[in-house]
């Protein structure tokens, strides 16, 4: 499986410097790099048909191409230069997407092509926020603040020309305990920022607003039966729409509680489960953390008990 | 699922689907008030029948509380808005 990773961040965030900073690492020269420069990633013909150029950057610029087409296809075509060695053997591929590009859609791309997923594993999201620019941009702009909340970490950019500090501030507002760290032109270790996102929940129980933004957190003693678990995600799915942005989360299974099942979904798309060989730090409780918008705050908890209730009756 | 329970769990849904309305406890379940609904628990010897929602003749059966959210959604109007089926990634 090849790791995707995928860099976001509003306009003149950083993200070209951060790349540029990444692959002359020798040890993340192997890297594939996509480029979408303008727009969304195309999904369909339509939306093909208005998209700009896709440019993709093999092993620090020792190959370059430009490819009119859509991410999943790049990614396959690279994929079938690299199996029959037109391409050297990079190790991973990492996406850039535009300033103003909603990740949602490149994730779904990423997750629901059955030949890209066959073949790639979506590794994280990284977003760049900047401390000159970059508290603004999460005030006015939409498609900033979803590129934080489907983040699995950030990078602070420019600390040394803004207020990095009120920048991460907002960042934590928006997704509390998201993994945040500061650096002045990408000066960060690759290694930490495309690390697998973590699957542990955010750690505050409360839910924080943020512009009609919420994350909010269920946690549960009793483990939960799988099938009551699979019609809750359903009916959020079902009931919630786009209004769901994210879920992730750590569950204790009634049919395998000894380890933790890893829960994770960009709005309607689901992960296929994870499983972790020990429950982090000892602690067994299912916990579970969505983000969405206008959601109300115990709807979700609320549905889980009567879900599970009328489950766990039926298999008495 | 207390008739409490079932009240607050209702309004959430109709919050989330933008529809005002109270939901208020009832007779053997919960009301809409202003909509001419009523969601009755079905008794232990009615299975798999688990709820009625209720309207002025008519009376619909739910095997679930998924199945009772859908169908309150119809009937208040809601549609089925952003709806979407749960997806597999790759599947």
């Amino acid at each position: 499986m090849i790791p995707v990773s995928v860099v976001t961040g509003f306009l003149g965030a950083g993200k070209t410097t951060l790349l540029r900073r990444v692959l002359s690492d020798p040890a993340w020269a192997d890297s594939a790099v996509i480029v979408n420069e303008f727009g969304e990633v195309p999904l369909d013909h339509e939306l093909l048909a208005a998209s700009e150029e896709v440019l993709v950057n093999v092993s620090t610029g020792c190959l370059c191409c430009v490819v009119r087409t859509d991410l999943t296809a790049t990614l396959m075509d690279l994929a079938r230069r690299r199996a029959t060695g037109e391409l050297p053997a990079y190790a991973r591929v990492l996406v850039e997407t535009s300033g103003l590009a909603d990740p949602a859609p490149i994730l779904h791309a990423l997750m629901t092509d059955a030949a890209v997923a066959e073949t790639h594993r979506l590794r994280g999201v990284v977003t760049l926020v900047d401390a000159l620019h970059g508290a603004g941009a999460l005030d006015r702009h939409p498609e900033a603040r979803r590129q934080v909340l489907l983040a699995d970490r950030v990078l602070v950019t420019k600390p040394d020309l803004g207020d990095a500090a009120a920048v991460a501030e907002a960042v934590q507002a928006l997704h509390p305990g998201l993994p945040l760290r500061a650096a002045v032109r990408g000066a960060v270790e690759p290694d930490w920022l495309f690390a697998p996102g973590d699957p542990a929940p955010l750690p505050d129980p409360t839910a924080r607003h943020s512009a009609g933004l919420a994350s909010i957190v269920i946690e549960r003693e009793e483990p939960i039966p799988a099938l009551a678990l699979t019609l809750w995600m359903q009916a959020l799915a079902e009931h919630a729409g786009t209004r769901l942005l994210r879920l992730k989360g750590l569950v204790a299974l009634a049919e395998d509680p000894s380890r933790p099942m890893v829960v994770h979904a960009i709005q309607h798309i689901v992960h296929p489960p994870d499983w972790l060989e020990h429950w982090p730090g000892g602690d067994r409780r299912t916990r579970i953390v969505l983000i969405g918008q206008g959601i109300p705050r115990h709807f979700p908890a609320r549905l889980l008990a009567a879900i599970e209730a009328e489950v766990s009756a039926a298999l008495r | 699922m207390t008739p409490p329970e079932l009240r607050d769990l209702l309004a959430d849904a109709l919050a989330l689907w933008e529809v005002p309305g109270r939901v208020a406890i009832a007779e053997g379940g919960v009301a809409l008030e202003g909509m001419g609904l009523r969601i009755q628990a079905a008794r232990d010897d009615e299975r798999p029948i688990r709820w009625w929602l209720e309207r002025p003749g008519q009376r619909r059966p739910c095997t679930s509380v998924t199945g009772l959210l859908r169908s309150l959604r119809n009937a208040v109007g809601a549609g089925e808005g952003e709806a979407r089926r749960l997806r597999v990634a790759g599947a």
